[in-house]
């Protein structure tokens, strides 16, 4: 049993509480409150009047697949054999021993959603996890989480340089309709054999369209890369076509479309927005977006795209959006509980609340400032990471 | 109307970096100069002209208490212009791949003032900048100083060139060994090149150097001839041979001249800090000026590095350990080289760090333990002597060119931000409101 007390409590779900606590039993949060009975037998940790959030969520990284500090031997980002690798799945080439995560957990990161790159039209599915572990099927919060998708430059750059389909916008388009397509009659011949009991019926088992089957059946979504303004429509309308649910990552011109993307029911991340511009389509990347997004009510969170922007800089970035004119305590769940939304594991982490895991992190000073220290991260009621003040 | 020939900035908390930390500051610009900067006690304030006047020469008074000045901040290792920073391809201009001695190149002929990167620098509060080849070649090419607003590459100049561009490490290597399949193949074939290019240097300049002597020999000589042989025609040309015989010019070799005379320095990328200790190894041999750029986990052997009084260009900050060299990256590199008497300049290596994000890269090498004062140095004064041009900017005192950003408050916390930019008393960059 562990509590915090004498926290500025920052739940994101409620109001700050001045000198609040946090009871933690069993790695769950068990109580928040100001005047709580700590048990006589739970260690104490004084918060001694510093900020105390929930433990900070990447909604979009690919730490332990683009390793720190390896190069060649360590990428396995993009499955660049085919523009549809729906069978590939990031739990099977993520190393939980990257160094990444030490610093991740140096910055109060306690959650990430680690998904395929976007080299192909239809990269594998993502899956959330805890930043702390060996085992990666034990830090696994949710897998998977979603279904990697691509518009845009990377995988017409990918395909395109070896004279492959896709080379073009409208063969990245022609890719995934005609996948999503396959999929759907794939779906339509199985529940056809399987409702007349008759597996003589079954289509030949393919390996993609089988890996597709949970985003067709709407229990997982597509998570689709896509930058430009007629990259975002263009996802909106495949997955309006199928009828799939879908989320749109990086969106860096969507404030071009705010009123398309209010109506999308769809939930936006946005970012890694202090990214250099490598391409033309981030060329707009700009604290404009988050804070238009923001102010029009669209859901959305902040990413990193870790290591393409390092993960310990995701509290910078919603930072920076605040003083680009992003509402406080919005910036803060952007990086917290919209994260969680976003994923899909709301329902465990994100916020402060009684039920939820004690993913917990004790700043020196504000949170969002870019030069406060993570003092404690706590993961699943265990400390994870504590600084050490010299 | 009114020519608002000098502008008043009062009220101000002004960090002029050579000199204490100024409160309730007065700085006076004129004709894009710093004219005069102090208390409010101490420097006094002009009289302004009453309107309806003479229309001639007037004052305006800006105040801004509450407010911050700092000098422009000085990026000594910048791609802004070269890169193509949201063009793709078209704009890439950073590498002239294909020969490992590409000396002859200089960044100043792709240097694009329209780039957005431009645009971004100004947002960051950088006013001066060294733009740099990059460092896929072990002898890169040469770099230029210059500001970073204007239309004509050649009117932003401060200096050019001011280095000549070196690389150590896994870029050349990748990019011969691995890509052309050719020297250098690796860290011994790097050094090697970069070696024998500098023998070839001395060679070319000894020759050079023989044939003026030469040539002045055949020139006394044939004066003393024409002396002895007064009123004879001249049948053989003039001239002589002399000048003829010295090497075919050869602008690789001359910018390598240029090192060697100590004229410019020998800027060598270097992450890992064995290939810091090959650069410090090499340069010293050929008694050449360096400056280590990167130096990355120069922390490793910042006593060694401090004893010499290196300069090393630290960055970029704010990245991710995308290769082997970038391993041992440490936050606390900066606090540390400045420690051991580095003289530590922050760079963006633009777009590794895009120019904006200059200020929180300084503000996390402040985190981990750098002084504010130190910082504010590293930012502006050093990379300004640096890159020899300490004489126009790095420091905000009298005789200095007006280059400098207001910020809402104080550094280092993310709620103060740069409000304007300022480049020889012309604003460049105003925050806009989203």
């Amino acid at each position: 049993m562990l509590a915090i007390v004498n926290g500025k409590v920052m739940p994101v779900s409620g109001e700050p509480i001045e000198g609040g606590a946090i009871l933690i039993r069993d790695g769950k949060i068990a109580a928040v409150g100001k005047d709580l009975k700590i048990p006589s037998e739970a260690r104490v940790i004084d918060a001694d009047g510093r900020p105390v959030t929930p433990g900070i969520i990447e909604a979009h990284v690919h730490i332990g697949l683009g390793e720190a500090g390896i190069g060649w031997a360590g990428a396995d980002v993009n499955e660049s054999s085919d523009p549809v690798t729906a069978y590939a799945r990031a739990i099977d080439g993520l190393n939980p021993l990257d160094t990444a995560f030490d610093e991740f957990r140096a910055a109060g990161i306690t959650c990430a959603n680690v998904v395929p790159g976007s080299g192909n039209i239809i990269g594998g599915t993502g899956l959330a996890i805890k930043c702390q572990g060996t085992i990666v099927d034990d830090m696994v919060v949710k897998n998977p989480t979603g279904m990697k998708a691509a518009l845009g430059e990377n995988p017409k750059g990918s395909y395109g340089r070896r004279n492959k389909l896709p080379s073009t916008r409208m063969g990245s388009a022609a890719v995934m309709r005609e996948t999503l397509f396959k999929a759907r009659e794939y779906l339509k011949k199985k529940e056809k054999a399987e409702g007349e009991d008759d597996v003589s019926k079954l289509p030949k088992h393919d390996k993609n369209l089988e890996a597709l089957l949970p985003v067709l059946r709407g229990e997982i979504p597509l998570h689709i890369h896509c930058h430009r303004a007629d990259d975002i429509t263009t996802a909106v309308r495949l997955c309006r076509e199928f009828e799939v649910p879908f989320v749109l990552e990086h969106v860096t011109e969507a404030n071009h479309i705010i009123d398309l993307l209010k109506g999308a029911d769809t939930h936006l991340a946005i970012g890694p927005t202090m990214h250099y511009g490598s391409k033309v389509e981030n060329r707009e990347r700009d604290f404009r977006t988050p804070v238009e997004v923001a102010r029009a009510g669209i859901p959305f969170c902040l990413i990193t795209d870790h290591p393409v922007l390092h993960g310990k800089y995701l509290t910078m970035s919603a930072g920076l959006a605040v003083t680009w004119g992003m509402d406080y305590d919005l910036a803060l769940r952007s990086v917290t509980l919209s994260a969680a939304e976003h994923v899909g594991i709301a329902d465990r982490v994100g916020s402060l609340e009684v039920g939820k895991d004690a993913d917990i992190v004790i700043w020196s000073g504000d949170p969002l400032d870019y030069i406060t220290f993570a003092d404690y991260t706590i993961i699943d009621g265990e400390v994870a990471y504590q600084r050490e003040v010299e | 109307m009114k020519n608002i020939s000098t502008k008043v900035f009062k009220g101000a908390t002004i960090y002029p970096v050579d000199g204490p930390k100024i409160e309730d500051g007065v700085m006076i610009v004129e004709g894009g100069k710093i004219k005069a900067i102090g208390s409010a006690k101490d420097v006094e304030i002009p009289a302004v002209e009453a309107p309806g006047g003479n229309g001639g020469e007037a004052v305006e008074v800006i105040d801004i208490s509450g407010k911050v000045i700092l000098p422009g901040f000085v990026d000594a290792h910048s791609h802004v212009g070269v890169w193509g920073d949201g063009e793709g391809s078209a704009g890439y201009d950073g590498n002239e791949m294909g020969n490992p001695i590409a000396a002859k190149v200089s960044a100043l002929d792709a240097t694009n003032p329209e780039q957005v990167s431009f645009a971004g620098a100004r947002e960051g509060g950088i006013t001066s900048l060294q733009i740099i080849p990059g460092s896929g070649n072990p002898v890169g090419g040469l770099a230029f100083a210059c500001k970073t607003a204007g239309t004509i590459i050649d009117d932003m100049v401060i200096k050019n060139p001011t280095g000549l561009k070196g690389a150590l490490g896994e870029n050349p290597k990748r990019a011969y060994g691995q890509f052309f399949k050719k020297a250098p193949m690796t860290r011994m074939g790097t050094a090697g090149v970069i070696r024998d290019y500098f023998y070839q240097v001395k060679e070319y300049m000894a020759q050079k150097e023989a044939a003026e002597v030469k040539a002045a020999a055949d020139a006394d000589e044939k004066a003393n001839d024409a002396q002895a042989r007064a009123g004879e025609t001249e049948a053989n040309g003039n001239g002589g041979n002399g000048a003829a015989s010295g090497p075919d010019y050869n602008p690789g070799l001359e910018a390598g001249a240029l090192v060697m005379k100590g004229e410019i320095p020998f800027r060598v990328h270097a992450h890992r800090y064995d290939d810091i200790i090959t650069a410090v190894r090499i340069c010293e041999e050929f008694d050449i000026p360096f400056s280590i750029e990167h130096c990355t986990t120069g922390f490793k052997v910042a006593q060694f590095l401090g004893e010499r009084g290196v300069f090393a260009h630290v960055g970029p900050g704010l990245f991710s350990r995308g290769k082997q060299e970038l391993a041992d990256a440490d936050e606390r590199n900066p606090a540390l080289l400045d420690a051991a008497g580095v003289k530590v300049c922050l760079i963006t290596d633009h777009p590794f760090l895009d120019s904006r994000y200059l200020l929180p890269y300084a503000a996390v090498a402040h985190k981990h333990g750098m002084p504010l004062d130190r910082v504010l140095r590293a930012l502006t004064l050093n990379p300004a002597e640096s890159l020899g041009i300490d004489d126009r900017v790095g420091s905000l005192a009298p005789g200095k060119d007006a280059d400098f950003v207001i910020m809402s408050g104080e550094p280092f916390t993310y709620t103060s931000v740069i409000l304007s930019t300022h480049i020889e008393g012309e604003e460049v960059y105003t925050r806009p409101t989203i």
